[in-house]
């Protein structure tokens, strides 16, 4: 997968969890998940139990605690898919 | 230097049956930390989302202290968890029932901080309580951000109304860290804040120097 591919699964990814649909539409790898999303801190965890079922992969405590705008989520995903293909 | 950090979270707003999976809850609770359970005499769901709202906790106060910070809740460690038989105190503005109590330690970087957290079958709160802190717990109508986030901010507003004297008192957010940052006209007023809100639940925490 490239990153335009993992970053059109993500949106679907994140879809749940925010309120402001609009901005999701544009989302980019600058993209902030709380400040911009507005995705209350207490779904995080929800997010990456979504994303290793969604990529197929394991997400460790290290890996997670970057996982805090689009494009560092992007770094972590495809960093996780290239050690399992 | 001072600092603010406090959480808070509606139980009935999160997936409960997905809390009590091994998955979801052993990303940012270790297992030093799941002998606290046993003696904490709480649902184990509660639990977790208690353990969550200290960390969140700690987390904010010390991301006022070091903009640099990332969240990450599994190197923040809840040492010590103690059932407290104070359910109301002087500074806490809470019009809802509490049904447990909880004051323990919270660890990051080998720096210690104190905590105290309440708790019903709706919410689990918590406030770093280092200093002389003051906050507050309201339930709201809707459950929408822009609700939570004006709501959340008229009510710390109202509080701090009743300890300084200014009717000139404004809330900005911090360019980059992102808390909040009281403000008197231009000027940043040196009583860290910080906010929570969660489904229907906003809170506050101040520290008065």
């Amino acid at each position: 997968m490239n990153r335009q591919e993992i970053l059109s699964e993500l949106k679907k990814v994140l879809t749940p969890y925010t309120e402001n649909k609009e901005m999701l539409d544009g989302i980019n790898e600058e993209t902030d998940l709380i400040k911009d999303l507005k995705i209350n801190s207490a779904n995080l965890v929800d997010i990456i139990i979504d994303a290793e079922s969604q990529y197929n992969i394991e997400i460790d405590f290290d890996a997670a605690e970057k996982m805090y705008n689009v494009g560092n989520c992007i770094d972590v995903i495809a960093e996780k898919i290239n050690k399992t293909a | 230097m001072i600092s603010a950090g406090n959480d808070i979270v509606a139980l009935k707003a999160v997936d409960l049956q997905r809390t009590g999976l091994p998955a979801f809850y052993s990303k940012f609770i270790t297992k030093a930390e799941f002998a606290l359970h046993e003696h904490s005499a709480l649902p184990f769901t509660t639990f977790v989302w208690l353990l969550w709202s200290i960390k969140e906790s700690a987390y904010k106060y010390f991301k006022q202290l070091d903009i640099g910070l990332m969240f990450s809740p599994s190197k923040i460690i809840v040492e010590q968890l103690t059932l407290s038989d104070q359910k109301q105190s002087n500074n806490l503005q809470c019009d809802l029932p509490i049904e447990t109590c909880f004051t323990g330690v919270v660890i990051q970087n080998d720096t210690s901080i104190y905590f105290r957290s309440v708790i019903n079958a709706d919410f689990a709160a918590t406030t770093i309580d280092s200093g002389k802190v003051y906050w507050g717990i309201k339930s709201i109508a809707k459950s929408d951000y822009k609700t939570q986030s004006d709501a959340v901010r008229l009510l710390a507003l109202k509080a701090l109304g009743d300890i300084v004297t200014s009717d000139d008192l404004w809330i900005d957010k911090h360019p980059a860290g992102g808390y909040p940052i009281l403000m008197h006209g231009h000027h940043v007023v040196d009583i860290p804040l910080s906010f929570a809100h969660h489904g229907n639940f906003i809170s506050y925490s101040f520290q008065i120097p």
